[in-house]
């Protein structure tokens, strides 16, 4: 039986052998203008450190906690009326709306956004496009779909008796909401919110477009290194770093989702 | 004269093209336990569900004393519900479970605090207040979702099969222990339930249903000595149902044979249908009056009784409930006599 | 007012993909909305564009081969994971879900650094090598989701009635997967066709598939073009989810009643 698991394995090798490659080059020195290295150093983590990429550090953490906050509020209403759609066609409408933009690809509906921000549908009063509001937007946009499906799976657990119970010993809707749905979600809500927040960390294709060189996020700043500066030994200590926050964050993700399962 | 509590008139619910509750008309009386009793899908739930303000009806109007409660929704209607699966919150403990009533009512703190403790109390579960609804058994849960509807004092308590899910032993204990608790407090209730056993132990009054409507309604002992249709007489205690032809207003003839009816009257000339309760059914050793001849069917032992099925001249089957020991030897095949008391038939309506 | 909300919220999703279609019709070159009149003519520069067809055929090879390899490659895995009685079955779970976990630029950074190594920066091999392991953690998990939905008696039904253990996985367990199957082959080749990230890094302008080739053009162009190509993108999309729907009824493969 365990045999099965080997192609699966040979291609998980070659996946974890380019992670491999990665953090190699993370702790080579650098050498400007030529993809050589020299030896082995920290050099490239503390250099992370420094005020240009810090700038983008902070962007990037506080664009994803803003994205994620409001990616929370706006998708709550959706998934719920998802979890509870009493007919098939409503829930099909939500689903393949929501599935849609999820499957059409980050190129596309980043796009879209340089197109609807850009003063070509309606003029805006504040500049939107190459601007935070404007990659926040593009980023909320993009998050929409998997936080609707968590937050819509944990919701579809939570038996609709109780919220029947609640509302015969006499709350009203929104009490009921507050004291019942609401605290028997909360395990969709932190894996929702932490998945996303993961995720938006590592944004590219939104802040790359909609950010228009203005706007950098920790993806961003890789590729600049990466593809631009060839400063490899750099790029791959940038993005190490986002990998370990990645993976601790998901972690926790895992933990709680694991502790509070009944 | 009591005062009526709960009044449906003329309520109607359809689900689509299915018309789950047609034209109710249901009183409930101050105090009494009324039990809506029938098979599934006879519209007992939906019922329930009408009086709480959870569906609205299609068709017709619900008042509860006195006032027009149909446009109410359901947290506006002070009444309590205990669900079959009891709806316990899992998040809170069992103290916060059946405060939550009071908390709505904005009740202070240390009056919440008493009456959470008096009830469960009264539920005989005082220990398990600061547990989780999950680590209590199917029986206590039951007693807190009971604790849970009563602690605010409503108006009605309403109870949805509630014994279902528990096994024999733990369901005739609750159910005496809930009659206990409905006397003690007094309150009124609409119980629904599949389980004519329970309905015929627990009520004041049995409303049974069929197919959206109710077939018949009144005391216990008035609806199994008298049942009004043949679903009724099916689904209370089993029966036998013979068809013959009425000869005068208290003769009827059956598989050939002559038998005497008291208490029922006939029109002479009519094909009538009559019930007979299996344990009215005697055995008998020689002919007589009411005597008839059969063959036995089927026998099915049952310890305390043996099921007998006996087929009359005719072809039409009687059941018969001999208990333990049998006055006369039984066999497959064999020929018996059936004694079949002038006062046990109850004639059928449609 | 929950309604209001939702539709609000519904809108918002919608609204870019609208607002692309209207102008991939424009006539002019200048982007304007509502488009100023009605033509197909950056349809027609899609289609005709030499680096769209190159990317096209690529983006063709590359997912097909992606899909190819990892329907199997995953099926059996998840089938090992459901049945196989693992001991440490949550970790090798977590180790065949991780490429999910890796932000894009670290694997794609990572690739390219591989490709480096290993002397193969121009082949495809490595793209699709990539691609693989991205799409994997899709077909696992839908198929994992099939096999545990699968109810061990059936096949100890057909094994009672004489049936092997090839003919009982045949006729028995692959039809019964069959939903799980679709979804993780639908999966699959959405993923595949729409990863940007990693092929980013790791192609060049021979290689490149359709996203990255898309990616280019917007960076240094800002006629319609990309609104023609993203159009057919959205289309083309709409059509494969709502087929998804009406056939697997994504709701119960997403939530659970």
């Amino acid at each position: 039986m365990r045999l099965l698991l080997l192609p699966a394995v040979v291609v998980l090798a070659v996946f974890a052998a380019a992670l491999g490659a990665l953090f190699r080059w993370s702790v080579l020195e650098f050498i400007p203008g030529s993809l050589q290295t020299g030896g082995l150093t920290v050099a490239n983590f503390r250099a992370v450190l420094a005020p240009q990429y810090l700038g983008a550090v902070r962007d990037t953490i506080v664009l994803s906690a803003l994205t994620t906050v409001l990616t929370l509020v706006c998708a709550y209403p959706v998934a719920y009326a998802l979890a509870r759609a009493s007919s098939r066609w409503v829930r099909s409408l939500i689903l393949v709306l929501t599935l849609a933009p999820f499957f059409t690809g980050a190129i596309v509906r980043t796009y879209a956004w340089v197109l609807v921000l850009g003063n070509t549908v309606i003029t805006w009063p504040v500049p939107m496009l190459f601007t935070e509001r404007g990659v926040l937007v593009g980023l909320v946009h993009f998050s929409m779909p998997t936080m609707i499906l968590i937050l819509a799976a944990a919701l579809s657990h939570i038996d609709p008796v109780y919220e029947r119970a609640a509302a015969s010993l006499g709350a009203p809707p929104w009490r009921v909401f507050r004291r019942v749905t609401l605290p028997l979600s909360m395990p969709g809500i932190v894996s929702g919110a932490l998945i996303v927040f993961a995720w938006t960390l590592s944004a590219f294709p939104t802040p790359e477009l909609l950010g228009g060189g203005k706007v950098k996020m920790s993806a961003n700043v890789v590729k600049d290194l990466g593809l631009d500066s060839f400063n490899w030994p750099g790029a791959a200590a940038f993005a190490m770093l986002a990998l370990a926050l990645t993976l601790a964050l998901l972690t926790v993700v895992g933990r709680v989702s694991s502790g509070r399962a009944t | 004269m009591t005062k009526a509590v709960v009044e449906l008139r003329g309520c109607t619910r359809d689900y689509g093209a299915v018309r789950a509750v047609d034209a109710l008309d249901l009183t409930v009386y101050e105090g009494e336990f009324l039990s809506l009793l029938g098979p599934s899908g006879c519209g007992k739930t939906t019922t329930l569900n009408l009086i709480a303000g959870f569906v609205p009806p299609t068709a017709g109007r619900i008042v509860i004393d006195g006032e027009d409660v149909t446009a109410r929704p359901a947290h506006l209607r002070g009444l309590g519900v205990v669900f079959q699966s009891y709806a316990l919150f899992p998040h809170l403990s069992i103290r916060e479970n059946v405060a939550f009533g009071l908390r709505e009512r904005r009740l202070p703190a240390a009056e919440i605090d008493r009456r959470v403790g008096e009830a469960l109390e009264l539920v005989r579960l005082e220990r398990a207040g600061r547990q989780r609804p999950s680590e209590l058994s199917g029986g206590m849960q039951q007693r807190v979702a009971l604790a849970r509807a009563l602690v605010y004092r409503p108006r009605v308590l309403l109870l949805d099969e509630p014994l279902a899910a528990l096994d024999k032993k733990l369901r005739e204990s609750m159910r005496d222990e809930l009659r206990g608790i409905q006397r003690t407090v007094g309150i009124t209730t609409i119980f629904v339930t599949h389980d004519q056993a329970e309905a015929l132990g627990l009520s004041d009054r049995i409303a049974v249903m069929n197919a959206g409507r109710i077939e018949q309604l009144g005391a216990p002992r008035e609806i199994y000595a008298h049942p009004r249709t043949r679903f009724v007489a099916d689904f209370i205690g089993a029966s036998t149902v013979l068809r013959g032809r009425a000869l005068a207003v208290d003769r009827v003839a059956v598989a050939g044979a002559q038998l005497r009816v008291a208490g029922v009257t006939l029109s002479a000339g009519t094909d009538v249908e009559l019930a007979i309760r299996p344990e009215r059914v005697r055995l008998a050793s020689a002919p007589g009056d009411n005597v008839v001849d059969a063959h036995v069917d089927g026998l099915v032992y049952q310890g305390a009784q043996t099921e007998l099925t006996a087929r009359l001249a005719d072809g039409q089957r009687v059941l018969v409930f001999v208990t333990e020991p049998s006055p006369v030897p039984l066999a497959a095949g064999h020929a018996v006599r059936l004694q079949l008391p002038a006062d046990a038939f109850m004639l059928l309506g449609s | 007012m929950l309604r209001a909300a939702v539709v609000a919220m519904l809108l918002f999703m919608t609204l870019p993909t609208v607002v692309v279609l209207a102008v991939s019709f424009n006539p002019t070159a200048i982007l304007s909305f509502p488009p100023s009149g009605f033509s197909l003519r950056w349809y027609e520069n899609v289609v005709t564009y030499p680096q769209f067809q190159r990317a096209a055929l690529n983006s063709v090879v590359v997912t097909a081969g992606a899909v190819l390899l990892a329907l199997p490659v995953g099926t059996l895995a998840a089938l090992a994971l459901e049945r196989g009685r693992l001991r440490a079955r949550n970790v090798w779970a977590s180790v065949l879900l991780s490429p999910l976990v890796v932000p894009g630029v670290a694997a794609g950074l990572g690739f390219l650094m591989l490709a480096a190594a290993l002397g193969l920066l121009r082949s495809r091999a490595l793209l699709i090598a990539a691609h693989v392991a991205l799409v994997l953690p899709f077909v696992v998990r839908s198929v994992w989701v099939s096999v545990r939905n699968l109810d061990p008696a059936l096949e100890r039904a057909a094994a009672s009635l004489g049936a092997t253990p090839w003919r009982t996985f045949r006729r028995v367990t692959l039809p019964l997967l069959r939903p799980g199957l679709f979804a993780a082959l639908l999966f699959a080749i959405v993923v595949s066709l729409n990863e940007f990230v990693v092929s980013l890094f790791i192609s060049n302008r021979v290689t490149e598939i359709l996203p990255v080739a898309m990616f280019t053009y917007v960076v240094n162009y800002t006629d319609p073009t990309i609104a023609a190509l993203s159009s057919l993108f959205i289309v083309a999309t709409f059509v494969v989810v709502w087929l998804a729907d009406r056939y697997l009824d994504l709701g119960r493969v997403f939530l659970q009643h």
